[in-house]
């Protein structure tokens, strides 16, 4: 999230791909950074060692809503 | 700073609870006249700014760090240690943002070194000094932590998302055993005076206790006590191993200082040896965490696949990032904390000078809780 909110803060289009278990704390790094709005998308929890098929299919998920963010 | 309002201070304490206000425990209601009384006990004014606790990027003023004191049951004698410890957390090589919000369970473990250990409410250096029982370590780390919590922000499983924390996450502070001790005061080795007083932070685990028992006619026990301590060091489990560069504590109870005195060595020797000893090997690392290791390996500007599975690789590449210093009391046993090593600045170790001579009498002062 921080990531992020740097690089969008930079000027350059960012999206932070967060997982369920962390969204609360994406909204409370969002708003305790003055930018409560910063794009995000949201990802199952846990991502990291699901393995490569289903890593695959969470990409293929969100991709979308990542294009569609940044192409906004 | 808002004030609340409550018919009692039973009323009050719950408010707090239920506003997240604590660490779980009961506090001490801070009172306008208690913050008050405390701030003057600082010897600064209520408004200056200390630093900025993240993640909430809140500015630690005296008045705030005053109401974390409060609330957590110290004393005015208390405060001049609490002031240095939130400077030193709040420098931006701490990472303190990043800390609060990992899911590793590390918290700042606070060391204090030089006069202030007596004069500041005589904080503990000896039997069980980080356990339970010491009004003054006890109060001093839960004061950092609730300022922590009410500055920074950092709420159990929406901010500070450690997967299970760790006690000394409730209060997390220690004396250097000095006028016992073989080493100078850990102070000096950060550039104060040894009549100076300082505050030594870093991120810690849990202490891990570390069996050793030497043998005063065998001239080579030292080296047993150092082995002991770097496999320890070396913990597979331990993030010091996976991310490495990061900080160890090493805390030599009186009886194994003493074999580190009897050998002769100094804390320099001692570093540059537990930095030398503490190795995991390729093979270890391949097998228990490929991804990681083949990360840090490449960060290193190593072909991974070129590296035997015998050679060794070394915990830390600094041995001044082992934090060495007697505590405790006498016995069996020493105390190794590895650390989270990561965030912008690897959670580096920070520290601030203890001002003393900032303090000033107030008659009555000492009972807070009136």
């Amino acid at each position: 999230m921080r990531d992020s909110i740097s690089v969008a803060r930079l000027g350059i289009p960012a999206v932070a791909l967060v997982t369920e278990e962390f969204w609360p704390q994406g909204d409370f790094f969002a708003n305790s950074s003055g930018m409560p709005e910063v794009p995000r998308v949201k990802l199952p929890h846990p991502v990291a060692g699901t393995g490569e098929d289903k890593m695959a299919e969470v990409a293929s998920d969100i991709t979308p809503s990542i294009v569609e963010f940044l192409s906004s | 700073m808002s004030l609340l309002d409550a018919a009692s201070e039973q009323d009050a304490l719950e408010q707090l609870h239920d506003l997240g206000c604590t660490d779980g425990l009961p506090v001490v209601i801070p009172t306008a006249e208690r913050v008050a009384r405390m701030v003057l006990a600082t010897g600064y004014e209520g408004d200056l700014v200390l630093g900025v606790m993240g993640p909430l990027h809140g500015s630690a003023t005296i008045e705030k760090v005053s109401t974390a004191a409060v609330m957590a049951g110290c004393l005015p004698d208390h405060a001049p240690v609490v002031v240095a410890a939130v400077r030193a957390v709040c420098q931006p090589e701490f990472d303190l943002t990043e800390m609060q919000a990992t899911t590793h369970c590390t918290a700042p473990l606070l060391i204090v070194c030089g006069p202030a250990r007596h004069v500041c409410g005589g904080i503990a250096s000896g039997f069980g000094a980080m356990g339970p029982g010491h009004r003054a370590n006890a109060s001093i780390g839960r004061a950092l932590r609730l300022a922590m919590i009410n500055i920074g922000g950092a709420r159990p499983g929406s901010s500070d998302m450690a997967l299970h924390g760790h006690p000394g996450k409730f209060t997390y502070c220690v004396a250097e055993d000095e006028e016992n001790s073989p080493f100078p005061g850990l102070h000096t080795t950060f550039g104060y005076q040894p009549e100076d007083s300082a505050v030594i932070v870093t991120g810690a685990e849990a202490p891990h206790s570390t069996f050793f028992t030497g043998d005063r006619d065998d001239p080579a026990s030292v080296e047993g006590l150092l082995d002991v301590i770097a496999l320890v060091m070396a913990n597979p489990g331990s993030n010091n191993v996976h991310l490495r560069d990061g900080a160890i504590t090493v805390i030599m109870n009186p009886d194994h200082a003493e074999v580190i005195r009897r050998a002769g060595l100094t804390r320099q020797d001692v570093q540059a040896e537990l930095a030398r000893r503490a190795t995991i090997s390729v093979g270890t690392m391949r097998r228990i965490s490929p991804s990681f290791y083949s990360q840090g390996m490449r960060s290193g500007g190593e072909d991974s696949d070129d590296v035997a599975d015998d050679e060794l690789i070394h915990v830390l590449k600094d041995p001044n990032r082992i934090l060495l210093l007697q505590a405790g009391g006498s016995g069996l046993y020493t105390m190794v904390m590895p650390s989270w090593c990561a965030g912008p600045h690897r959670n580096a170790i920070v520290h601030a000078q203890i001002e003393l001579d900032q303090a000033c009498e107030v008659p009555g002062m000492n009972d807070l809780t009136s």
